[in-house]
C-alpha cells in the first residue's frame, strides 16, 4: 500500500502482527460519554475511516464469580441478578434453573408461567431503552424522550408483579417467591396494547425520519458470513436473517407453551436492528398476553433444600441481548463449587469490532450502541492486555511449531 | 407532536407532591421486637450482610445457661430483596413501604431496636 502523508504508514512484523503507527491510534475509553460503562477500544485510523479495532475488556471485573464461592446458593441469587442492571431477571433466572437442574426438583407449572411474563416485560424494557439511546446518539433526542417515558410504564407493572423495578429478586431456587397478583392481568393488558400502539408508531417513525434513516441505514453493517464466522448471539445474530433464539431452539420455563414467533431482518445494520427489536417487542407482548391467559391455578414455589447435591449443570437462558450461559458445579455443600456466566455480550464484541470497520469515527457511539453492549456483565473473563500481546501473540503456524517442537524435547 | 405537548408532564412532583409505592414496594427494613425470638435465621441467609446478632443477655433453660441474642442491623448496605422476612417463621420482621433512608449520620442507619426493648 502505497505512503501518503494523511495515511497511517503500516509494516508487516510477520506472525501475522501489523505495527500501526502511534498518530493513527485513536483511544476510545475506558471512560467515554457514549459508554454507559468503562471499556477500551483503540480504534486504528486511516484518515477518519476505521480500519482496525482493537478492544481491551476487562474494566468493570468485579470478582464476582469468586464471590459467589464464598456464599450460599440462596444468597447468589441476589448476587447474580446484580451482575447486570438493565437484565437482571434473565440473571437470575439463568442462575436458578441451573441450580434447579441440579436440585432435581420440578418447578411448578405456575411458577414457569409467571417466570416467562416477568422475563418478557423485561425484554421489552430493555428494547425500548436500547431504541431510546440509539436514538440520542442519532440526534434524536425527542426519540429518547417519548421512549423511554412508555418504558416507565413497563417499569410499573414489573415494580407491582415483583416489588422492585430493576433489581426484582423475584425468581428464586424452586420457583417464584411472591405470587403473582390478582387483578393486575386487565392493567398489564391495557399497558402493553398502548406499548403496541406506541411500537407501530416509533416503526413509523424510525423509517420516515431523515435523521434516523441517514445515521442508522447501511451502518454498521455485517455480512451473514460475518455473522457465522463471529457467532454473536442474539439480535445481532437475528439482524443478518439466522433465525437464533433460546426461547425456541430449547425452551425453558415455560416457552415451550407460549413459543414466541423468531424475528429476523436482513440487511444487518443499525436500521435493521431497530425494525428487528421492535419485531420483538410485538412479539414479547404477545407472549405475555398469551402466557397472561393461559395462566395456571396452582403453587408458585416448591421448598427446596438449603444443600445442593454433588454435580455439574449448565443452562442457557436467552436474554434481551442473547444467549446467556450459566454454569454451575457443587460439591455437595451449602455453596457452590464454581460457577461460570458468559454473558452475551462476551459473544458480541468481536463483531462490533466488524461491525465498525470501514465506517467513519463518527459512526462510533451509534455502532456500538447497536450492539447493545452491557459490558458489566461482561467483564468476567481473563483480561487481555493489548499492549503486552506483542509480545508473546503469536500466529496459529508458530503455535503448532511450538507445539512440535516442545514435545519433540519432551515435556518436562 | 402537539398531542404530546398538550399532555401534561409524565415526571412525577416528588417531594412537593406524594409519591405512590406499589403494593409490593420493598423499602426500610422493620422488626417486631416483641416477636423476635433470636434464632439467627435472618443472620445466616442475609445476602448483603446485614445483620449480626448481638448478645443482650443470659437465660436458664433447664440447667444450661445460653445466651439471649437479638439482631442488629446495618441497614445502609441493606439491598432490600426481603430474604430475612420470608425467612423468619415469627413475622417479626417487615419491609415498609418507606424509602426515605438519608440520614446525617451514618451511625442513625443502625437499627437496634430490638436490642434495646428485650430484656
Amino acid at each position: 500500500m502505497s505512503e501518503s502523508p494523511g495515511q497511517a504508514p503500516r509494516k508487516e512484523l510477520g506472525a501475522g502482527l501489523i505495527q500501526y503507527s502511534p498518530e493513527s491510534v485513536m483511544p476510545f475509553g475506558p471512560v467515554h460519554p457514549s459508554l454507559k460503562e468503562p471499556e477500551y477500544f483503540k480504534l486504528v485510523l486511516e484518515g477518519e475511516k476505521i480500519v482496525e479495532v482493537i478492544p481491551r475488556i476487562g474494566y468493570v471485573h468485579r470478582g464476582i464469580e469468586r464471590a459467589a464461592q464464598e456464599r450460599t446458593w440462596i444468597k447468589n441469587v441476589y448476587l447474580f441478578e446484580r451482575i447486570c442492571g438493565i437484565c437482571s431477571f434473565a440473571h437470575s433466572l439463568g442462575y436458578t434453573h441451573a441450580v434447579e437442574g441440579l436440585t432435581g426438583f420440578e418447578v411448578p407449572r405456575r411458577a414457569r408461567y409467571i417466570r416467562v411474563i416477568v422475563a418478557e416485560l423485561e425484554r421489552i424494557h430493555s428494547h425500548l431503552l436500547w431504541l431510546g439511546l440509539v436514538g440520542h446518539w442519532a440526534g434524536f433526542d425527542t426519540l429518547f424522550m417519548w421512549v423511554w417515558k412508555d418504558r416507565e410504564k413497563i417499569l410499573d407493572l414489573e415494580e407491582a408483579i415483583t416489588g422492585n423495578r430493576i433489581h426484582k429478586s423475584y425468581s428464586t431456587i424452586g420457583g417464584v417467591r411472591v405470587d403473582f397478583p390478582d387483578g393486575i392481568a386487565d392493567r398489564i393488558r391495557t399497558d402493553l396494547g398502548y406499548i403496541e400502539k406506541r411500537v407501530d408508531y416509533y416503526e413509523r417513525l424510525v423509517e420516515s425520519e431523515e435523521t434516523m434513516s441517514v445515521r442508522t441505514k447501511g451502518v454498521g453493517r455485517i455480512t451473514q458470513e460475518t455473522a457465522r464466522r463471529l457467532c454473536p448471539v442474539g439480535p445481532l445474530l437475528r439482524c443478518t436473517g439466522i433465525a437464533r433464539d433460546v426461547r425456541v431452539e430449547d425452551p425453558y420455563a415455560a416457552y415451550d407453551e407460549v413459543p414466541p414467533r423468531v424475528q429476523t431482518s436482513t440487511d444487518g445494520d443499525i436500521a435493521s436492528l431497530l425494525r428487528l427489536r421492535l419485531n420483538e417487542v410485538r412479539e414479547s407482548c404477545w407472549v405475555v398476553k398469551t402466557a397472561l391467559e393461559k395462566l395456571p391455578p396452582g403453587p408458585y414455589k416448591v421448598s427446596v433444600p438449603r444443600a445442593v447435591p454433588q454435580g455439574e449443570s449448565t443452562f442457557h437462558v436467552e436474554a434481551p441481548r442473547g444467549e446467556l450461559l450459566y454454569y454451575v458445579k457443587s460439591k455437595g455443600g451449602s455453596s457452590p463449587e464454581r460457577v461460570k456466566v458468559r454473558a452475551s455480550t462476551v459473544a458480541n464484541i468481536l463483531t462490533a469490532t466488524e461491525m465498525l470497520k470501514g465506517y467513519t469515527l463518527a459512526d462510533v457511539p451509534i455502532v456500538l450502541t447497536g450492539m447493545d453492549p452491557c459490558f458489566g456483565c461482561m467483564d468476567r473473563v481473563a483480561v487481555l492486555d493489548v499492549d503486552k500481546s506483542k509480545e508473546w501473540s503469536i500466529s496459529g503456524e508458530e503455535l503448532r511449531d511450538y507445539g512440535i517442537e516442545y514435545y519433540r524435547r519432551g515435556p518436562r | 407532536m402537539f398531542k404530546t405537548a398538550l399532555e401534561k408532564p409524565v415526571t412525577e412532583e416528588y417531594p412537593f407532591g406524594d409519591k405512590v409505592v406499589t403494593e409490593r414496594f420493598r423499602g426500610k427494613l422493620d422488626i417486631d421486637p416483641l416477636k423476635c425470638t433470636g434464632c439467627s435465621v435472618c443472620e445466616i441467609v442475609c445476602p448483603a450482610e446485614v445483620i449480626t446478632m448481638v448478645a443482650v443477655g443470659k437465660k436458664t433453660i433447664g440447667t444450661r445457661e445460653v445466651e439471649v441474642k437479638r439482631p442488629s442491623f446495618e441497614l445502609y448496605t441493606c439491598i432490600s430483596c426481603g430474604q430475612c422476612v420470608d425467612d423468619c417463621k415469627f413475622g417479626a420482621l417487615t419491609l415498609t413501604h418507606n424509602f426515605e433512608l438519608a440520614v446525617f449520620k451514618k451511625e442513625s442507619t443502625t437499627m437496634n431496636k430490638a436490642l434495646m426493648n428485650d430484656k
